[in-house]
């Protein structure tokens, strides 16, 4: 959420490397409250893109001239952990005045185990979950699931304990939707598949990551309209005979009837 | 009891215990406010019935109720959506649902039709097509065509052509496909579509089944 007030903040977008977000806030002050801009606050629309762009760069664009009087900077993901409207919305940012520091996955780097992606739980506090692990670094109450990578005993960071892992009944491949409405038609047995896997397994880059799935599991597969991983989805879609659905802005009927559907009847 | 499907242009409604099927303009259908079903299924249902169900699934129970097949594929053409639903070991396998496009649904084909006066049931097939990408830009070629002097019957089959060949894509070019909605009754329809894989209609009672069968 944006803290209320008119108080400094800074903004990010994507998964941003978590030194970079450590860097701005050492530049910039330790308390800033960060704020992710994918996220549909309801800004008023600015009006700088067409109609025809994926829903979260919009919101990426629209919270940035909302927010431009208290963004310190905004931390942008424009490698291949996040996708050319990334990139590219970086680049008008900038040549907007915006204070812009750019942040890419090379490959690499340790990973962490997965928790919240195979937990059984309702699916939409799952992916929240998931996607807090950005900016902070251990899912709230990844204790649960037994010790780190490290071997040291799991520091406990919320109230919430992470379920055991389930067996999954469904899955959900894909990026955390602009409208979580389509997330509450999936049973809490629902595995999560897609970029949001690779999140929270800190490996956003990882193509390889985004593109499995358990076979077998019915999978619905999502992404924003306008986006390239309408590409992978529609392969994967037809290959392991899962839903592939796409969705503008808001999810509308239609679409919540084909899911439940495809739900009740898979 | 009362079960209907009410579709966008026609509601099909079933009394389960004297067995009489009434189909009537959905049109008409809302202006009737006394008009209440125990079980409906379909775009014009909602508030007007006891229990709502999913179309995609009333077609898909419908269809598994009256195709005793272990693989198959059922699609359904309404007029302002197509539904297909694929089976293997008669469990949901594959299926989809689009409400966003009219390039392969049954609404502009009726226009043209109504405005043509074209009878569907004798209307000889085309072996050409006009591409479809989309209903409205279909329907422009079809004026188009008949602007320049083709006949407005052979337009219009060359435009249902290029309905059918969306159809076929839709469900994902099967050898054998069952079809379910208006269309069982086009003629038209049956004999080009003939032309690419086996066509078995099923009728328009397919979702009034699925709502029998719970
Ligand atoms: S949904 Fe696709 S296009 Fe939109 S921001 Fe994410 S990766 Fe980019």
């Amino acid at each position: 959420m944006i803290p209320e007030g008119d108080g400094r903040i800074i903004g990010y977008y994507g998964y941003p490397r978590r030194s970079l977000l450590a860097g701005a806030r050492a530049a910039f002050g330790a308390e800033l409250p960060l704020v992710d801009l994918d996220i549909d606050y309801g800004a008023p629309d600015a009006g700088l893109l067409p109609k025809a762009t994926c829903s979260i760069i919009t919101n990426i664009m629209n919270n940035a001239v909302w927010l431009s009087g208290r963004l310190a900077v905004v931390v942008a993901a424009v490698g291949e952990d996040k996708c050319d409207g990334g990139r590219n919305i970086a680049w008008l940012l900038k040549g907007m005045g915006f204070n812009v520091v750019e942040s890419r996955f090379t490959g690499g780097g340790a990973g962490r185990p997965l928790v919240w992606s195979t937990s059984a739980g309702p699916l939409a506090e799952r992916i929240d979950r998931i996607m807090e692990t950005v900016v902070e670094p251990e899912p709230r109450g990844a204790a649960a699931q037994g010790p780190g990578t490290s071997g040291a005993p799991r520091r406990e960071t919320g109230a919430i304990a992470a379920p055991p892992r389930c067996e999954p009944t469904h899955g959900f491949w894909g990026v955390p939707p602009n409208d979580f409405s389509i997330l509450g038609l999936f049973p809490p047995t629902t595995h999560i598949y897609g970029w949001t896997r690779c999140v929270e397994a800190g490996r956003p880059d990882d193509l390889d990551l985004e593109t499995f799935v358990d076979p077998g599991v019915p999978t619905v597969f999502f992404t924003q309209s306008f986006c390239a991983k309408q590409n992978l989805a529609h392969y994967l879609a037809e290959r392991h005979g899962g839903l592939e659905v796409d969705c503008h802005r808001e999810i509308n009927d239609s679409i919540m009837a084909k899911v439940e559907a495809f739900i009740k009847l898979s | 009891m009362l079960i209907a499907d009410c579709g966008s242009t026609w509601t099909k409604i079933l009394d389960t215990g004297s067995g009489k099927l009434e189909i009537i303009k959905t049109r008409d259908m809302v202006k009737r406010r006394d008009l209440h079903f125990d079980v409906a299924t379909g775009h014009s249902a909602k508030g007007r019935c006891a229990v709502f169900r999913n179309e995609l699934i009333a077609l898909a129970e419908g269809a598994l109720a009256l195709v005793p097949d272990p693989d198959f594929s059922v699609v359904d053409v309404g007029g302002r959506d197509v539904k297909f639903v694929r089976f293997r070991d008669r469990r949901v396998d594959k299926l989809d649902w689009n409400l966003s496009c009219g390039s392969s649904t049954g609404a502009t084909m009726e226009l043209l039709g109504n405005y043509y006066e074209i009878d569907f049931r004798t209307l000889p097939p085309s072996a050409d097509w006009i591409n479809v990408t989309c209903g409205v830009f279909g329907m422009e070629k079809v004026l188009e065509q008949v602007s320049t002097g083709t006949p407005a019957e052979e337009s219009i089959a060359m435009f249902l052509h290029g309905i059918v060949r969306n159809v076929y894509d839709f469900a994902g070019r099967p050898e054998t496909l069952h079809l379910s909605g208006g269309f069982c009754e086009n003629g038209c329809f049956l004999k080009t579509f003939a032309g690419y894989c086996d066509i078995k209609p099923l009728g328009r009672a397919v979702p009034l089944e699925g709502l029998k069968a719970k």
